[in-house]
């Protein structure tokens, strides 16, 4: 019980409270937990790995809006009705109307169009010498896959990408603020999907939303509403994620030039990469959960309605379970949970894996010795992370 | 048909339980249990299992 009195302290609302940081670090080799403003955050990776699975927890973020004052209107039935935030039957009932949708075949088949749609980016910049990773790549790439995936019209993808960015803001502690904003931004992403549903129910085909609107499990259906819902969802949780995960992994390789050079090489350590990348340098550094009945965890007594922190970020590098913890594609590692994990775990990251592992070698084996090149911009290292702006120089490989 | 799950693969995520809760469940601590013995009707189940186990863990074999 002695961790109890000494666990270590976080501010985490406060702007200088960094994931990537020593006093981190030194935390989770002193304690598997710690205290924070606001509930407890786990630090080690057998406590993360543990709770992030424990059905004595459940989702953190479905009360948020109510946390910010916002009780009703079109962003809240969003949000207190999409399958993060739901729980039990109810959100194992959409989950399983979801899945056949995301299954690994149908995500092969696309993988050809990622391919091409690489290599579409890369050559619009390659004999410059030099490019914008976040604004040239990462969220061309991020969005187009996705418009890709529910085939939406690709020429329509910065408004895409500006409307779910402007639903990102309902994650600001200026939700109240931005309201008006995030209401306009899912109406007209409603818009959208009632647009391809009503389109799909006309003519079905294999794709994948139309995979969605014919959906059923034993007579029970999705009802427009609830795939409207869920295709707003898709599209928050799939774009901005992937952008900022990719700027963070070319972040990761610039600082390892000899695992770039490896990935030239053997493009089919692509894979291994996105894993790599993921465990060392997520976008999602945590996910939140709240007890929903007291009990025990080492020791600790946790009383229901307590929020708990996941630190995935910190728990990816914790030398108990990575002993050589540097990046490394050719290593044996544990899980990350860079997707989250349990009942909750990413319902897209097949998608993400499949278009993250094509990108990476083909961005390798076409450009090499790429560094920052100043000028870069970055997201506060907590929460979800990842650069805002990121301009790069680099050999261009004949 | 027999269902075999590899255990030094699986992270007790559940999805399974999610996808064919006949067949997979997760019990009071979070871990998984699941019948290996399956019937001709519950294959379909299993294999929407298979497809959505995150670290694709699970196999379905003839006995
Ligand atoms: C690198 C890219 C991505 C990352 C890092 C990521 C990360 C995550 C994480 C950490 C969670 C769990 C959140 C929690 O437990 O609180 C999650 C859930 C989710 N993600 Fe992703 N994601 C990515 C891409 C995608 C894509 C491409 C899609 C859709 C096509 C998607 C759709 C979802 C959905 C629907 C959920 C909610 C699942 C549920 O609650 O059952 N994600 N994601
Ligand atoms: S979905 Fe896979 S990892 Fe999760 S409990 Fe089932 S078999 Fe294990």
């Amino acid at each position: 019980m002695t961790t109890t009195v000494e666990a270590p302290y976080f501010n985490i609302s406060d702007p200088a409270f960094a994931m990537h940081s020593e006093a981190v670090r030194n935390a989770r080799e002193r304690s598997w937990y710690a205290r924070t403003n606001y509930g407890i955050a786990v630090l080690q990776y057998e406590d993360v790995s543990k709770l992030l699975k424990s059905p004595k927890l459940r989702q953190g973020s479905a009360r948020w809006p109510e946390h910010n004052g916002v009780h009703s209107g079109i962003f809240y039935d969003w949000w207190t009705k999409n399958l993060l935030v739901l729980e039990g039957e109810d959100h194992h009932r959409i989950r399983r109307l979801l899945n056949p949708a995301f299954s690994p075949k149908m995500i092969a088949s696309l993988v050809p169009r990622f391919q091409a749609l690489a290599n579409e980016l890369v050559d619009a910049f390659i004999d410059k010498g030099r490019c914008e990773f976040v604004q040239d790549f990462a969220e061309p790439y991020a969005t187009r896959v996705l418009t890709i995936l529910l085939g939406i019209d690709e020429n329509e993808w910065p408004k895409i990408a500006q409307l779910a960015s402007t639903i990102g803001l309902a994650l600001g502690v200026t939700l109240k603020q931005d309201l008006w904003k995030v209401e306009a931004a899912v109406e007209e992403l409603y818009a959208y999907a009632e647009d391809l549903i009503k389109d799909r129910h006309q003519n079905p085909g294999d794709d994948f939303v139309s995979k969605l609107v014919l959906a059923n499990r034993d007579g029970d259906r999705l009802s427009d509403p609830e795939l409207r819902n869920a295709l707003v969802l898709l599209i928050f949780g799939g774009m901005d994620t992937t952008r900022n995960q990719l700027g963070l992994a070319m972040q990761s390789f610039m600082h390892h030039p000899d695992q770039w050079e490896l990935l030239a090489q053997r493009p089919e350590l692509g894979g291994k990469a996105v894993e790599e990348v993921m465990r060392i340098n997520p976008t999602v550094t945590w996910v939140t959960r709240e007890a929903v009945e007291d009990f025990e965890h080492k020791g600790l007594t946790i009383e229901a309605g307590t929020t708990v922190h996941l630190f995935t970020q910190v728990a990816g590098t914790d030398p108990r379970a990575f002993p050589e913890p540097q990046m490394d594609l050719l290593g044996e590692h544990a899980a990350h949970y860079g997707f989250g994990g349990g009942v909750h775990h990413c319902l897209g990251h097949f998608v993400a894996r499949a278009d993250m592992s094509e990108a990476l070698p083909l961005l390798a084996a076409r450009m090499s010795n790429p560094r920052i090149a100043g000028d870069d911009e970055w997201m506060p290292d907590s929460g979800n992370t990842g650069p805002v702006r990121l301009p790069i120089t680099f050999d261009k490989r004949s | 048909m027999k269902v075999h799950v590899d255990r030094k693969l699986c992270d007790n995520h559940g999805q399974c339980a999610i996808a064919a809760p006949d067949v997979f469940r997760m019990n009071d601590d979070g871990v998984l249990e699941y019948d290996e013995n399956i019937t001709d009707d519950q294959v379909d189940e299993v294999e929407e299992a298979i497809d959505v186990c995150p670290v694709q863990a699970i196999l379905l074999a003839s006995d």
